[in-house]
């Protein structure tokens, strides 16, 4: 009697655990129900939005945010020094309810603040081609650019000449990846017997100021055959330079493939580009951004691809698709 | 057969229907799931396919009108190209300013490929260029009447690279010169345009040539990068249509005029398996809670069945177990459970009413029996009775006589007891008295005897003839075989509310069997009425824990106890 008392109870209390796995079953498949495919807004802030490199990391994005169905907004400041203005660019991204931010910080270390802020907020950021010192971000996407500057050196040292006097034209001291191209270079090219002597100077990174002083510099400083650069706009100010003083003769190596810097590859100021992939830093911090908020997995950090573009390879049809954008 | 049997009878009903329901919905709904998830599937593989065949023909579309206005522009170009010279300058310039497609147009000399004229429009041409791409695929341009190279960057502008292919054809001009005639058309746009078709959430298009050459990828530079690449080889092998291949939709087809095939890709993974994962997912929560529901349902059906059952089951085997005062409470349930019930209740009463006639009966029969035993007089004992009461009488022994001659009187009148079958025990006492004062005579007081009795207990009843054959019994089996003489102790008194009769002698005692026969045979020859029919009346008029027990030693005597209840009146 007992016994069947207990089997009873037993009966009863596996019903109501039946009910209940029912009820949990429903729930959760309600909560799978409920959860359609979202739209993500990504943010892409660059360090300026007129330059050919920016643009081509904005349309690196766009594809990225085709494929991915993506909705992308794309914004920078006027200048490459303008840090204000990108930290006040990341604030209303937040604002605005971005998910994801992919960032191309101006300053590594006036930029930590607003990032560390936008982290706080739950908003992801990746950093693309300039590096910020904060450890939230999620994935760094960019070239390599101690690896670019030690490629930078290569170029440079390709020259038939006995004695190499070397001028280095670089821009703002507090941005990353201009400090670490020079490093590189300076690395490498300190393992060759021709260098005689290097020497920097730093220029705004307008093609202005970049021009005026490197004018400066070069009258300066005669002995200087070798100049290198390392951003699209002291590579202009080099290139105009190089043209007033017309001192075709000096080895040039500058950075990343501006239409005029091309024209000036092609007419002879400048005798090599470092080209970098802006396009596939845009669509990859696009896309590792898209999948960071899919999956919530941390992505690794990449490198992109650097090229070596000289007079001789510009138009084989490999370096005309890296070289030339399609806008 | 049996063993299937007996393996049914270890599942009770609940069990069965559970088991049945919940097995059955199970399979219907693993099928059912099995079976969306394959049409599912195969619907959403066939949209997915629509969409990408859609694409690839409107990407196809794009090309043709692009390769249609080519084709137009370089007829209007030849028509152009017989005008004077300086007129033909005028609109040739003019064309290439106002069509924005049209970038440049450059002519140049058959034998020498020295270039002679180039119109650019509003763009500046370079003073010197350091290799003109237009003209790199110069040996395919005079094989048909128009051809049209790949994609390449415009090199003779300044400051400018726009993406062209170039468009070739050999042209007469107003002096039938034969020149070769080379219009750069902007890529760009249509590079646009592919750039901006996205099939589902993940897909794109790109186009290729007849050889697997990629000619224009949304991807490009990151397919040149290394970080993204084409199954080229397999898809310059396969013909148009659209196929899968490895989680990816493919979409081939081929523009026969320019020879560029036009690829749709999307991916079965990003669009399908994911949906199809999250539904079939959430049908299986919802069967997996249709399941559980299912079988609470059930089991709680199977109870209202099955419990009615079990119930009527357990009352009957405690029927079974104790039939005469087994109570039986009605089980509620379905119709036919009690119905089953009624049916059940009312056997049970008609058995227990049998029951109870069959054991009235059997006592009224019982009870019968032994009065007609009563009744009868032993002849034996009444021969000898009478015998010694003769000689008596021829010895002189007149007062013996009348004494024996009343003692016997009195014998038989109490052992009638005018048919009464229960007796005041002072009855009884002076029945077994008068016996031994008959036997006495008759053994010529080879015994003697002692009566101690309660003289409280007097007044209450016994079965007729109780004491007497035991003393009977005594004297036959314990006392006659003596050498010394006998002693016969009769001692009745009371325990709590029952009453003890002991008849005692110092006999030779009984072995155990006789013990055992004793209550166990019937009456003898010598006596009417035997001690097993004591016993049994005891049993029958007062119930089991009344009755007769013998103690007994050899050559030490014999104990007899009888006990019965204190009875008040003649009534039970």
């Amino acid at each position: 009697m007992k016994r069947r008392r207990k089997i009873k109870r037993n009966l009863n209390s596996i019903v109501i655990f039946l009910l209940l796995t029912a009820l949990a079953a429903v729930i959760v498949a309600m909560r799978i129900n409920v959860k359609p495919e979202k739209k993500y807004t990504i943010a892409v802030i660059t360090k300026s939005t007129k330059s050919d490199f920016f643009a081509a990391i904005k349309a690196g994005a766009n594809a990225a945010a085709t494929e991915y169905n993506v909705k992308m907004t794309f914004s920078g400041p006027g200048t490459e020094e303008d840090f204000e203005t990108q930290n006040r660019l990341i604030a209303e991204a937040v604002e605005d309810g971005a998910d994801a931010i992919v960032i191309s910080a101006v300053d590594y270390n006036a930029s930590a603040k607003a990032v560390k802020r936008a982290d706080e907020a739950g908003v992801k950021v990746i950093v693309i081609d300039s590096d910020v010192n904060s450890n939230a971000v999620a994935c760094r996407i960019g070239t390599n650019d101690y690896d670019a500057g030690i490629m930078a050196g290569e170029a440079a040292l390709n020259v038939n000449e006995e004695e190499l006097y070397i001028g280095i034209v670089n821009y703002n001291v507090n941005s990353a990846n201009g400090q670490a191209r020079e490093a590189g270079f300076r690395e490498r090219v300190s393992s060759d017997s021709r260098v005689k002597s290097v020497e920097t100077i730093n220029v705004l990174s307008t093609t202005e100021d970049a021009r005026e002083k490197t004018k400066m510099f070069l009258r300066r400083d005669a002995k200087i055959n070798v100049v290198a650069t390392f951003n699209e706009w002291t590579s202009l100010g080099v290139g105009w330079a190089i043209r007033d003083l017309n001192m075709k003769e000096k080895h040039v190596v500058a950075f990343d493939n501006n239409v005029v810097s091309i024209g000036m590859l092609e007419s002879g100021e400048i005798d090599a580009l470092i080209v970098q992939n802006p396009y596939a830093m845009g669509y990859l911090g696009l896309e590792k951004a898209y999948y960071l908020l899919r999956d919530g997995k941390k992505p690794k950090d990449m490198d992109t691809e650097t090229t070596v573009i000289t007079r001789e390879n510009m138009f084989s049809p490999e370096c005309q698709k890296i070289l030339f954008s399609f806008q | 057969m049996k063993e299937k049997k007996n393996r049914m009878s270890k599942w009770s009903v609940s069990g069965i229907i559970v088991f049945v329901v919940t097995s059955l919905t199970m399979t219907v709904m693993v099928i059912g799931v099995i079976v969306f998830a394959v049409v599912y599937q195969k619907s959403v593989t066939q949209n997915a396919m629509i969409a990408s065949e859609q694409a690839a023909v409107q990407v196809s579309n794009i090309v043709e009108n692009y390769l249609m206005d080519m084709r137009k522009n370089m007829e209007q170009l030849r028509e152009y190209y017989k005008l004077e010279k300086k007129e033909r300058n005028e609109v040739i310039n003019t064309l290439v300013a106002i069509q924005n497609e049209v970038v440049s147009v450059t002519a140049y000399n058959l034998e020498s490929r020295e270039m002679l004229f180039g119109w650019t429009g509003e763009q500046k041409m370079k003073k010197k260029t350091l290799k003109n791409l237009s003209v790199e695929e110069w040996e395919e341009c005079g094989k048909n009447e128009i051809y049209i190279s790949s994609p390449h960057v415009e090199s003779i502008l300044k400051n400018d690279y726009p993406w062209v292919v170039s468009v070739c054809s050999v042209m007469t001009d107003s002096q039938g010169q034969k020149e070769m005639v080379v219009m750069d058309m902007s890529f760009s746009q249509i590079a646009g345009y592919v750039d901006d078709v996205g099939i589902g959430a993940h897909g794109y298009c790109f186009i290729m040539d007849r050889e697997g050459n990629i000619v224009y990828h949304p991807q490009q530079q990151l397919i040149f990068a290394g970080l993204k690449s084409e199954y080229v080889e397999m898809l310059s092998q396969s013909s148009d249509g659209t196929f899968q291949w490895k989680g990816g939709i493919y979409t081939l087809q081929t523009k026969e005029s320019s020879g560029w095939r036009i690829v749709a890709v999307s991916f079965i993974n990003e669009m399908i398996t994911e949906r199809v994962k999250s539904v079939v997912l959430i049908i299986c929560f919802l069967l997996l809670a249709l399941q559980t529901i299912t079988m609470a349902v059930s089991i709680i059906c199977s109870r209202m069945i099955g419990r009615p059952v079990e119930k009527l089951e357990k009352a009957m085997k405690e029927f079974e177990k104790r039939a005469e005062d087994f109570v039986y409470h009605p089980v509620h349930g379905s119709r036919e459970i009690e119905a089953l019930s009624v049916s059940l209740g009312h056997m049970i009463q008609r058995i227990q009413e049998l029951m109870e006639q069959v054991r009235r009966e059997e006592v009224t029969l019982r009870k019968t029996e032994l009065r007609a035993l009563q009744a009868q007089i032993n002849p034996h004992f009444l021969y000898n009775t009478l015998d010694s009461i003769g000689w008596m009488c021829e010895e002189g022994r007149n007062q013996d006589a009348v004494e024996m001659v009343n003692a016997l009187a009195r014998l038989f009148r109490i052992s009638i007891s005018k048919g009464h079958e229960l007796i005041p025990i002072e009855k009884e006492v002076e029945h077994a008295k008068s016996y031994l004062q008959i036997q006495k005579f008759r053994y010529k007081d080879q015994f003697t005897y002692d009566f101690q009795v309660d003289e409280e207990c007097l007044k209450y009843y016994c079965n007729k003839i109780t004491i007497q054959p035991f003393i009977e019994n005594a004297i036959y089996h314990g006392l006659d075989r003596m050498v010394d003489e006998g002693h016969i102790q009769i001692c009745i008194r009371q325990e709590n509310d029952r009453i003890a009769f002991t008849v005692e002698d110092n006999g030779v005692g009984m072995t155990e069997e006789e013990q055992k026969g004793l209550l166990k045979r019937e009456s003898g020859d010598k006596t009417g009425i035997g001690i097993k029919n004591v016993n049994d009346r005891i049993k029958i008029y007062f119930g089991e824990e009344y009755g007769v027990k013998i103690e007994s030693e050899l050559d030490e005597g014999t104990k007899i106890t009888i006990t019965m209840p204190k009875l008040e009146g003649e009534n039970l």
